[in-house]
């Protein structure tokens, strides 16, 4: 069910690249290990699944943005 | 005639000194470096040599000025000011700025500055810091006349995307190149830390970038010189932000280079150095996903299989134990005619047995059954004349009253 618009929407924790493919290759090297509580890997199975997804998306981003700062130089 | 002007020495010499302030102070003297000293490690003297051996000129200057490796027989370029020092009675070139000249020169000079910090360890390996793997923003310092900032812009958008880049334009040579450069790494290295460090932000231009870049393309000594000078090499030693260096061709070299934390062999290669390229990642990220999944899947049919294991034996067992009863109820079946006779011929005795002590049968053979106030009575004892007993025969009941004579057993009565 969608939120309705007054609803409180906590804010998104600041997710980016970098943290998304750790957070990635740490499932991985749980999954590696023998036992698993099934519940726990349900989780982290999701959770992988939506962190991949994460990092696909932000893999397609293609621009990069170039900003020019002017700098004042101290003369000799 | 007029009277001769009489001077002590020292207003002699100052007057002296008036006349040679109007040598024009940007005159360029040429030569070679003979004889060079450093006195207390703060005064450096040279002899400047004429090409044709026939003149010297006494060149004097202080450390702190020199920004340049120079040894005896370098050529050298020197601007200064002449004068006479009172002290000494000597006639020197104050030396305002000192440059080797010519290839040979350069080299030299170049070689002796290498060993300086290679000896302080400005190069050593071990202090090199690591890159980060997916930077989300980088500081470049190059010219956007310079092929080099095309092309390292290029590649870079053909590897990887969504990275803020600020961008700060310097000479790469020429007079103004070693304070544009030093003023870029000064900028960069005084911004407050980003939002790495300060979870929760998010990033904007006015934050540290996680990693700088100086390129330029090739070029001889000469072009060079900026990435070679001692005061830009440090700021790329010190800087706070690790840097990538990328000169020219594979071939050419700086002393900026060996201080980089990374050194790329071309500015194309800085972009190669900097981030990896997008299908290889994704390649990672589908393979991760790939495993989690299998291994996911893996565990629940292992789980699955152990279950069934288990509900396997217990069905195993229930179905062992109906086994075992209905065996056993076969069995009793089957041995009915052994036990069922014996079992309904005791019944029928017990039976007899009871019909035999019923108490109505007594009645039919004649006897009767006398109670008094409810209870049946067996002593005749206990009956008082007037009495009221009732007697019941085999067919009906009585009442009746005792007349009296009480016997024992066995004597005769009248009734």
């Amino acid at each position: 069910m969608p939120p309705r618009n007054d609803e409180y929407m906590p804010p998104k924790k600041q997710q980016n690249f970098a943290t998304s493919f750790k957070e990635l290759e740490e499932i991985t090297r749980w999954f590696e290990t023998g036992e698993m509580d099934l519940d726990q890997g349900l989780k982290k199975f999701e959770r992988g699944l939506e962190l991949a997804k994460l990092c696909k998306e932000k893999l397609a981003e293609v621009e990069n943005k170039v900003k020019e700062i002017k700098v004042k130089f101290e003369n000799e | 005639m007029s009277d001769p002007v009489i001077l002590s020495v020292a207003d002699y010499l100052a007057l002296v000194n008036t006349a040679l302030a109007s040598v024009p102070r940007d005159l360029i003297v040429e030569g070679e470096i003979s004889d060079y000293k450093i006195a207390h490690q703060k005064w450096i003297s040279f002899d400047l040599k004429d090409e044709g051996g026939q003149a010297v000129l006494k060149c004097f200057m202080t450390m702190w000025q020199l920004q340049t490796q120079l040894e005896d027989g370098m050529r050298v370029r020197v601007t200064g000011k002449p004068g006479v020092s009172p002290r000494f009675g000597k006639f020197q070139l104050n030396v305002d700025d000192v440059q080797p000249v010519g290839e040979g020169a350069l080299k030299r000079a170049y070689e002796l500055l290498k060993k300086k910090l290679l000896e302080e360890g400005v190069f050593d390996a071990g202090r090199k810091r690591d890159l980060p793997r997916f930077p989300k923003r980088i500081g470049l310092i190059t010219s956007r006349d310079a092929a080099a900032y095309g092309d390292f812009l290029r590649i870079l958008n053909n590897r990887w995307g969504g990275m803020e880049i600020d961008f700060v334009h310097v000479h790469v040579q020429g007079r103004e190149a070693v304070q544009e450069i030093l003023g870029a790494f000064a900028y960069f290295n005084r911004l407050p830390e980003g939002p790495l460090e300060r979870p929760g932000t998010s990033g904007r231009v006015g934050d540290r970038p996680e990693v700088l870049i100086l390129v330029r393309g090739g070029g001889g000594l000469e072009d060079l010189h900026a990435f070679n000078d001692e005061r830009v090499v440090r700021a790329v030693f010190q800087s706070r932000i690790p840097v990538i260096v990328g000169v020219g061709h594979e071939r050419d070299e700086s002393l900026c280079d060996y201080a980089a934390d990374m050194r790329a062999s071309t500015p194309s290669n800085a972009a190669e150095r900097l981030t990896p390229h997008r299908d290889q990642v994704l390649y990672e990220v589908e393979v991760m996903a790939r495993h989690i999944e299998t291994r996911f899947v893996e565990r629940v049919a292992d789980r699955k299989r152990r279950l069934e294991t288990a509900a396997g034996a217990m069905a195993l067992t229930i179905e062992r134990r109906g086994m075992d009863l209905q065996r056993i109820v076969r069995h009793l079946h089957e041995q009915v005619d052994v036990w069922l006779p014996p079992l309904c011929a005791k019944l029928d005795a017990t039976m007899r047995l009871l019909a035999s002590l019923d108490p109505a049968r007594v009645l039919q053979r004649g006897y009767a059954i006398v109670r008094a106030a409810g209870r049946v009575v067996t002593d005749a004892s206990v009956l008082d004349a007037d009495m009221g007993i009732r007697v019941q025969l085999a067919n009906g009941s009585v009442d009746a009253k005792i007349v009296g004579g009480k016997r024992k057993p066995g004597q005769q009565a009248l009734i």
